[in-house]
């Protein structure tokens, strides 16, 4: 019924709905720009695009997109012939942009008609023609470093005006990547990114590994979203096996997605405060996340609420009694945390550093195919638990907090109302926790020549997992969106005209993922 | 101004006087070697190679488990079908070399595939004691009681990163100890490095250690700094532990270790407290 739908809609005939919210349609090459068109027309999002090896050559380009009515996914995907490129939709979808060009740095093939066809993922000692996820490409080969510039910065020329080199190794406890800041004086002309410094080939690594042990590769894309990734990880292998986790799982999974939501949320909350020198609200805040990630320890058995997440269910339970005491530490630390944002918010000193300052306006956050916080902090209102329902999620009531300005206090603001919002998830599931098992079994071989896809409303915004597997049913391709891949460049449009000092304070009110970007 | 005030001394002191005074939930696994029938079960089952089960010979196993690679996932303790492996409240770990965090145990196996526990092999390279007189020796007592640390990512999770910036919260506060993170390398006395360094991070990694000054020290934190853990070594992305790229003085392992274990680590590498190994490798 809904593949009729996406047929008309899309205007093509061999749609099918392969998995219940999953509709999946091969195209021509020379088609896909125009179905891009007609699916943003008719309100679809670009959630992920990417490449697969399709063997003697060829390579494939997936364009995943996102849609809210009916909830799921659509994939449009074409082959490109050996030596070919394929057309870019960048120019006219701009989310595409960074995607495409890791289809190039990763498989080959050049996106024809791209704004800024350079390397994205390939730092400039990379070799040409070393292609990672191609199959024939052996992950113990030996690379050798080259010289040679692949990009050059971008010039700033003009009286006053110099670049600020920031990174690889920055001055805190952050993770690595390099900024380029063109300035003149105070304010910030614009800033250039190089990342990727903390690639682990894990796309490549999940093709060796037994698929068994994929899950705790997923747990260690983004340390600090390790349940968000499990999830969809795990979501997408149950898809493939066919396999429904048990009702107490799901609840059970909702509780520990919210858990990993309000510790980072809370974490936050008090780097934004330390970034404006704002030392008791920050001490504060570190406080409450302690106390919380001992009680996942105490509860679960580790602090990041790693090895909860199983396929098929979770590895862990809650007794009537922890739940209780899980009920009143949350209780506490809700008022705890109410009283630190009326500190902050009430404070002048601190409302007049985080006003206006890192505007991300509506239109650039959906045109770059912004997600998660940083999406409802400017006005974008998508929520996967909401729009396409995962584990326990639909027959919960919640709010989806939207703020429509788009600047630091909109997206502390977002973060402070979301913790209220999984609070109050968490106390209607540890409530009415159902009564079964913990785990559906799991069959002992995936299917072969088989792909679905595990989604995952995550605290920093969606985690996806495309998996496909080979002849023998083991892994053959792994394509791991992170919110972090599609909210980086939007960092670069919330940046200019800021001065240097307030840029500490933007980037860790996006606070995005190093790790979860470069894989 | 004045209700933050009250709101600080309704709070109190958050700060932990013995931050090492409880045990973990659970800390490394356990073998029970004269229970283990050298199955291969816990190998199979482990995702990063840290139990690892090789023949020796027509008549011989030998089954080796690293805690430098074990990312604490417990997939061992359901796998085994003995219950030979138990989950140990280890208290903070910390070792010198890879080969104090690593035992091996031969089985003697009898014609009908029968294993029995024979022994466990001398580790190899410096005691625990001994490396702690030779990292003395190397300092020279000039670090006093006071460190400055230069944290690097070479390339981890962010994992390990979010349980050293809890070093430094409220609750431990590891200033107190007179350690204190510092914004650049020539500022360092030691560097704090999480991996697995990747093939992007080499070279920021050898430059930084090249801009600390002497005595340097490196510390490795996490599976992946210590092995390269789930991501493994020598691959076209991941060189690896941090001892493949710059000497390494103290290693922590866990995945990530708790900030109880990496403070730990830091005390050890100042010489202030003793290093210590997990119960199964005593």
């Amino acid at each position: 019924m809904s593949a009729a739908v996406w047929r008309e809609r899309l205007g093509v005939e061999g749609l099918v709905e392969e998995r219940p919210g999953e509709w999946v349609v091969r195209a021509e090459l020379s088609e896909l720009p125009a179905l891009a068109d007609r699916a943003a027309g008719s309100g679809l999002r670009l959630a992920s695009l990417f490449g697969t090896d399709e063997g003697e050559g060829r390579t494939a380009v997936h364009h995943l997109w996102a849609c809210a009515e009916p909830p799921g996914f659509v994939r449009v995907w074409a082959v490109v012939p050996a030596g070919a490129g394929f057309p870019s939709i960048s120019a006219r979808h701009p989310a595409a942009n960074w995607f495409e060009r890791e289809v190039m740095d990763a498989f080959g093939p050049v996106p024809a008609g791209h704004p800024n066809p350079n390397h994205v993922s390939l730092h400039d000692d990379w070799p040409e023609g070393a292609f990672e996820l191609r199959k024939d490409f052996d992950e113990r080969r030996v690379v050798p470093r080259v010289g040679g510039q692949y990009r050059a910065y971008r010039p700033v020329t003009g009286e006053g005006v110099f670049h600020i080199p920031v990174g690889p190794v920055h001055a805190g406890i952050i993770e690595p990547g390099h900024f380029r800041f063109g300035v003149a004086g105070e304010p910030v002309l614009y800033l250039q990114l190089r990342l990727f410094y903390v690639h682990k080939g894990i796309e490549k690594r999940f093709e060796r590994l037994p698929w068994r042990h994929g899950l705790f590769l997923a747990e260690s894309i983004s340390g600090d979203t390790a349940v968000g990734h499990a999830l969809a990880w795990v979501h997408a292998i149950e898809r493939l096996a066919g396999v429904e986790p048990p009702p107490r799982a799901r609840h059970l999974r909702v509780a520990l997605l919210e858990l990993e939501r309000v510790y980072n949320h809370v974490a936050d909350v008090g780097a934004i405060a330390t970034d404006v020198a704002f030392t008791v609200p920050a001490s504060r805040a570190q406080a409450i996340r302690e106390d919380l990630v001992r009680s996942h320890e105490r509860l679960f058995g580790s602090r990041l609420l790693r090895g909860t997440i199983a396929a098929g269910g979770v590895k862990c339970d809650l007794t009537l009694r922890s739940r209780k005491e899980l009920m009143a530490q949350l209780a506490r630390l809700g008022r705890d945390f109410k009283d630190l944002v009326s500190l902050l918010i009430d404070s002048g000193t601190f409302t007049d550093r985080v006003d206006g300052t890192g505007v991300l306006e509506t239109q650039v956050a959906r045109e770059l195919g912004v997600v998660g916080v940083a999406a409802r902090a400017s006005g974008l209102d998508l929520d996967l638990r909401r729009d396409q329902p995962h584990d326990a999620y639909r027959g919960l009531r919640f709010e989806v907090p939207v703020e429509e300005v788009g600047d630091v206090r909109a997206r502390l603001m977002v973060r402070a109302r979301e913790v209220e919002q999984s609070l109050s998830l968490l106390a209607q599931v540890l409530d009415a926790l159902p009564d079964g098992a913990l785990l559906s079994p799991l069959p002992d071989a995936l299917p072969a020549e088989a792909s679905a896809l595990g989604w995952a409303e995550g605290w920093r915004g969606e985690c996806l997992h495309w998996v496909r597997t080979d002849a023998r049913g083991g892994i053959d391709r792994v394509k791991v969106t992170d919110p972090s891949s599609r909210n980086w460049p939007a960092l670069v449009r919330a940046v200019p005209g800021n001065i240097v000092p307030d840029f500490p304070v933007i980037n860790k009110s996006f606070n995005l993922s190093y790790a979860g970007n470069d894989r | 101004m004045l209700s933050i005030l009250t709101r600080s001394l309704r709070t109190g002191i958050l700060t932990e006087k013995d931050p090492f005074a409880a045990a973990p939930p659970f800390g490394f696994p356990v073998i029970d070697f004269a229970r283990c029938i050298a199955c291969d079960k816990c190998a199979t089952a482990c995702p990063t190679g840290a139990i690892q089960l090789t023949p020796a010979g027509p008549d011989r196993k030998l089954l080796r488990m690293s805690h430098a690679a074990c990312i604490q996932c417990r997939e061992c303790l359901t796998a085994c079908p003995e219950q030979a492996i138990s989950k140990a409240h280890d208290h903070e770990v910390a070792a010198y070399t890879r080969d104090q965090l690593t035992r091996v145990a031969s089985f003697d196996v009898d014609e009908a595939g029968r294993a029995t526990f024979r022994g466990v092999a001398a580790q190899p390279g410096p005691s625990l004691d001994e490396s702690a007189a030779r990292l003395r020796e190397r300092i020279q007592g000039r670090l006093g009681r006071s460190l400055h640390v230069r944290q690097v990512d070479a390339g981890s999770c962010n994992g390990c990163e979010l349980e050293i910036a809890a070093t430094a919260n409220p609750v431990f506060d590891l200033e107190r100890f007179g350690i204190h993170f510092v914004a650049s390398p020539r500022h360092a006395d030691l560097l704090l490095v999480t991996g697995p360094v990747t093939r992007n991070m080499e070279i920021a990694l050898r430059r930084t250690y090249e801009a600390t000054p002497e005595p340097r020290i490196v510390v490795a934190v996490g599976a992946c700094g210590c092995s390269g853990g789930l991501f493994g070594e020598g691959t076209c992305s991941s060189v690896g532990a941090v001892d493949q790229v710059v000497p390494v003085d103290v290693y922590i392992p866990g995945c990530p270790p708790r900030p109880q274990a990496i403070l730990n680590g830091l005390l050890v590498a100042m010489g202030r407290r003793e290093a210590r190994l997990a119960a199964a490798l005593r």
